[in-house]
């Protein structure tokens, strides 16, 4: 179980398995992912958008909904892991 | 659970609506399994929540004769239309509270947290005989004949079912894959930045009480995210909590993307640190406790299209934000899952009755949908959405306008013909509903006064008999014991009149539009010189709640939480 200092009482549990993915052949590198991301997990290498952490995903499918190519395949995590919170 | 089991309904999701349809179709008896995702039920459910309180009185009957766990009953919402942030120039628009003495034993909706909620919900899903495994992620759906038969789960597992009621939330992966709906534009969603700040509970009654703080501002300020585009800031207090949330649309119309996380942060920062109540009040009293977000869909029941993808098909049922059924103006999506999770239960049950899951069938529930005139109402709503052009021609009177129709008095406008016909449908089913009503407005505010409620740590919380209010639970028990008996002789004459008022309900927003003018400003006139009376019988009415035998207020014998106990 992991947290992050910038997003307390949320915690993570380990083993989502690659749940975001993105076909760069896709990939038109528009970086609407990265704009939308409050959890800091896309960077933009060689004008395509690539997974830099997972470690504060909020699951919230944000990347999946602004990605006009369809390069992003968004599925839910392994059940029971992933984000969690009492204070939602 | 054995692998490749065959289930009369699997419903997809553990959240407001998943619980609300497992316990109804276990309750006919219907080999009942629901299935989330998270380790525990309501770990990933993430709101700013104020249930209203459409949501209690028309939502399913095991809510409202219940003890759902609440934070703090709201009684209305007070916004703050921020004209100058750095010199302080602000309106206010709370003409939208219940007034005292109502006030707040007469709630205007439920604050609450989701886990612990979602939690009750589906405790009360499982005594009614339903199966339910979490951790456990349904991939896709599977299919025989093209009619939906079951589900895929994520380690290869086949579940099979008669039918699927698909509760997953707004993101509603499985439909789309499934090929029954299509993924939302970003036009439609919105992302909602949410922080709990820890707090005193003295310090929330005293700054917030129970009323809801809303901010609208102009862009340039950056104060509140951009109107119409989302929300502004809005702050809901809770027991000892506050619920801080700002939402945004993911894209407006032909613009790219905003870099949300650097103006989420600059909205954030700015209002904390210049406006007045918050500033001075809020921060030196909280600290940040958690952050989350989450995405929902905030503009599909404008968009013909959208709000039009199909919400069933063979096999297969969709409720709440997996239908698209989030309110485009209140943002509340609970009363509309409960309300379509109720149905789309009652549509399985006949379906699996009658023998046939197919789409012919199932569109009874479609037309149950069109035909309900509140969950139709709140999808329909525009004003939050034209906040929009208010911003654009920074048009300060379009502005007050269309926050006064959506969280003021103006409500009443466009609010008060559906809320009428759903009390005269109820009425005419059972005209004894009303004294159920009051006695779960009082039953409610007594279990948040005792901090207990059903599962709670605090069950054995007892009332002391020799502290009691005798007198006022005489009246209490005349008043409402008359009610009911008066309400039990006439019912057949009350049902024809709740039929007429139903066919009136139709003039009931034209007429209000016509004398709100005249109303509004008699009313908040009144509102002031009234108060102090009006605090004074309110103070004594927590009181008489707060001492008051339990029982009085339970709907049905044994139903109330707390129990009383005998002197000596």
């Amino acid at each position: 179980m992991r947290t992050h200092e910038k997003f307390p009482g949320v915690e993570w549990m380990d083993g989502t398995g690659d749940f975001i993915r993105v076909d760069t052949t896709k990939c038109i590198g528009c970086a609407n992912c990265m704009n939308v991301c409050l959890g800091d997990c896309w960077e933009i290498v060689d004008q395509k958008a690539r997974l830099k952490s997972l470690s504060a995903c909020m699951e919230c499918a944000s990347c999946w909904y602004v990605c006009d190519a369809g390069a992003i395949i968004f599925t839910w995590p392994k059940g029971g892991t992933g984000y969690r919170s009492d204070w939602g | 659970m054995p692998a490749n089991d065959a289930y009369d309904v699997v419903v997809i999701g553990g959240g407001f609506g998943g619980s609300v349809a497992a316990k109804k179709c276990a309750d006919a008896g219907l080999k009942t399994l629901m299935i989330e995702r998270s380790q525990n039920i309501g770990e990933k459910v993430i709101s700013g929540l104020t249930i209203p309180i459409y949501g209690f009185l028309f939502g399913p009957d095991f809510i409202r004769d219940g003890n759902p766990p609440i934070e703090r009953p709201a009684d209305g919402i007070i916004n703050y239309i921020i004209k100058d942030i750095d010199s302080g120039d602000i309106d206010i628009d709370d003409s939208l509270r219940v007034p005292r003495p109502f006030s707040p034993v007469i709630a205007f909706g439920y604050n609450a947290y989701c886990k612990p909620f979602c939690q009750w919900q589906a405790q009360k899903a499982i005594e009614s005989g339903a199966e339910v495994q979490t951790s456990t992620t349904v991939l896709d759906v599977i299919k025989e004949n093209g009619a939906v038969a079951g589900v895929l789960l994520e380690d290869g597992r086949q579940i099979k079912s008669k039918i699927v009621i698909d509760a997953e939330g707004s993101q509603g992966l499985v439909a789309v894959k499934a090929g029954i709906r299509e993924k939302y534009p970003p036009e439609a969603i919105s992302l909602a930045d949410t922080y709990d700040y820890e707090m005193d509970k003295k310090d929330v009654d005293r700054i917030f009480g129970y009323s809801l703080r809303f901010c609208w501002g102009w862009d340039e300020q950056k104060i509140a995210p951009p109107l119409g585009h989302g929300n502004g800031l809005m702050v809901w207090p809770y027991r000892n909590s506050v619920h801080f949330m700002q939402d945004h649309c993911l894209r407006l119309d032909g613009i790219k993307a905003p870099n949300l996380k650097k103006r989420f942060q600059e909205y954030h920062d700015n209002i904390t640190s210049k406006l007045p109540w918050w500033r001075d009040e809020v921060a030196p009293k909280s600290s940040v406790r958690a952050r989350m977000w989450e995405g929902f869909e905030i503009f599909v029941g404008l968009d013909s299209n959208l709000k039009n993808m199909p919400n069933h098909d063979n096999g297969i049922l969709l409720v709440g934000d997996a239908a698209g059924l989030e309110s485009t103006e209140l943002c509340d999506g609970v009363p509309a899952a409960w309300f379509s999770a109720d149905m789309a239960a009652d549509v399985a049950i006949e379906a699996i009755r009658a023998g046939n899951t197919q789409k012919d069938f199932l569109k009874k529930y479609d037309e149950r949908i069109k035909a309900h005139p509140i969950i139709q109402w709140s999808i329909s709503g525009k004003n939050r959405f034209n906040l929009r052009y208010a911003q654009e021609k920074h048009d300060e009177r379009l502005l007050k306008k269309c926050v006064h129709l959506a969280w003021g008095l103006g409500q009443l406008t466009h609010s008060l013909t559906p809320l009428l016909k759903m009390s005269f449908l109820f009425i005419k089913k059972d005209p004894r509903i009303i004294t159920k009503w009051i006695k779960m407005f009082f039953r409610y505010y007594q279990n948040w006064l005792h901090n207990a409620y059903d599962y709670s740590e605090r069950e054995q919380r007892v009332c002391d008999s020799g502290n009691r209010p005798k007198l006022g639970e005489m009246i209490f028990k005349i008043c409402v014991g008359g009610l009911d008996l008066f309400l039990r002789i006439l019912s057949p004459l009350i049902k024809i009149l709740a039929v007429v008022g139903y066919h009136l309900s139709g003039l009931a927003n034209p007429v209000m539009k016509l004398l709100l003018p005249i109303i509004r400003p008699i009313y908040l006139f009144l509102r002031k010189p009234m108060y102090p009376i009006g605090n004074w019988i309110a103070e004594k009415m927590i009181d008489f709640v707060y001492r008051a035998d339990p029982s009085l207020f339970e709907t049905t014998k044994g139903s109330g939480h707390i129990k009383s106990r005998q002197p000596g």
